[in-house]
């Protein structure tokens, strides 16, 4: 790996999602530090993310490497950690059932990806299913369920939706830029995993099977 | 140094600078552009409030015009850093709330929230501010008579509040 993508590069991604992953956008803009259980499955995600040759980190920390090296490596599995708490903060929903559910959900997930996927591509691949699907579900789903009705019939039937659900599936109502800010981070942040230094043998693996 | 040393150095230097920018970011949770560049410029010894709107802000004050001199105040300082103007913008809120049968519990909080940040900018919290034509000189002071006002108790049933004056 460059020193230009592992000092410069990957930082300023993974930091970037970190800033923008905790924006908050509805009436006014707040900064949300990541949840308890967000760290926990960021942790769950990187461990995902070792195991299945997506990162290696001994190629970011090693007693081989310079201080500086070993400094620029610590800086990248840092903020990566970071922006993946935040990046899983930003897509579960904030409240009610939704948020437990996608808790749940996305614990299931990872784990399932953590003992079962060992190919890089095959875990980036899921790993991108799993997040546009958190993202569609709570930016495109709940807020619109969520979002104010411009009529007199559709803010009835909100009313009797939210009646019904016990109050319990609707969220917050958010800003259209919403929507957009996390789109963006999300893309971000998989261009920043897709580009962390993986174990040789994985990309030996992966240049075979490319030439078979 | 080679030129991959210079690389590194440079990036990780970057990197810490932008991740303390984040925290402050987090920490200070600005809400305007202005509020951002004021925040960055007076860490660095930059930022300085606009005196010329300031004096305005006090004029208005002095006449009792207060939602005039809350605007001139923010125009004086839009980034909000100065403890100063803090301090009026709250004092502000405290007299126009005060009223002699009740006070307005809405206009109190925002002062309350107000001085609150007007301590927190201050050297060491403390805030003294001289004006001959204020009565409360000290943020703490301030602080205590707007927590007293939103208190509800029942010697604010007792007739005799009606004489009791504005500071």
């Amino acid at each position: 790996m460059s020193a230009v993508r592992e000092a410069v590069v990957l930082p300023a991604i993974f930091l970037t999602v970190a800033l923008v992953g905790g924006l908050q956008i509805d009436a006014r803009v707040a900064l949300v530090p990541p949840s308890l259980f967000s760290l926990v499955l960021a942790t769950l995600l990187f461990a995902a993310l070792i195991r299945g040759g997506v990162v290696a980190p001994d190629r970011l920390l090693h007693s081989s490497r310079s201080a500086l090296q070993n400094a620029n490596g610590a800086v990248v599995l840092v903020s990566a950690f970071v922006a993946a708490a935040q990046i899983l903060s930003m897509v579960i929903p904030r409240s009610g059932l939704p948020l437990f559910f996608a808790d749940l959900f996305l614990l299931v997930l990872l784990v399932n990806a953590l003992v079962s996927v060992r190919d890089r591509v095959h875990l980036l691949r899921s790993l991108a299913v799993m997040l546009g699907s958190a993202l569609l579900l709570k930016f495109v789903l709940l807020a619109s369920l969520s979002a104010p009705a411009d009529s007199r019939t559709a803010r009835l039937l909100f009313a009797l939706f939210d009646a019904a659900t016990f109050g319990s599936i609707a969220q917050e109502a958010q800003a259209p830029a919403a929507g957009y800010v996390a789109f963006a981070a999300v893309a971000l942040f998989l261009i920043g995993v897709s580009l962390l230094p993986a174990p040789p043998q994985v990309r030996t693996h992966t240049a075979l099977s490319r030439r078979d | 140094m080679t030129r991959e040393s210079i690389v590194r150095g440079v990036g990780l230097i970057g990197a810490v600078v932008y991740a303390a920018a984040i925290g402050w970011l987090y920490a200070s949770q600005p809400q305007t552009v202005a509020q951002v560049t004021g925040g960055f410029a007076s860490i660095v010894g930059a930022y300085s409030i606009d005196e010329q709107a300031f004096a305005d802000g006090l004029r208005f004050f002095n006449r009792d015009q207060f939602v005039e001199a809350r605007a001139a105040f923010a125009r004086a300082d839009p980034a909000e850093r100065g403890a100063r103007t803090q301090y009026y913008i709250a004092y502000s809120y405290y007299r126009q709330g005060w009223g002699r049968l009740h006070n307005d519990d809405a206009l109190f909080a925002k002062g309350l929230a107000t001085i609150d940040k007007a301590i927190a900018l201050a050297p060491r919290e403390r805030l003294v501010v001289d004006d001959p034509g204020l009565q409360i000189h000290s943020a703490d002071e301030l602080r205590a008579e707007l927590q007293r006002g939103m208190t509800h108790e029942l010697s604010d049933w007792n007739p005799l509040r009606v004489f009791r004056t504005r500071k």
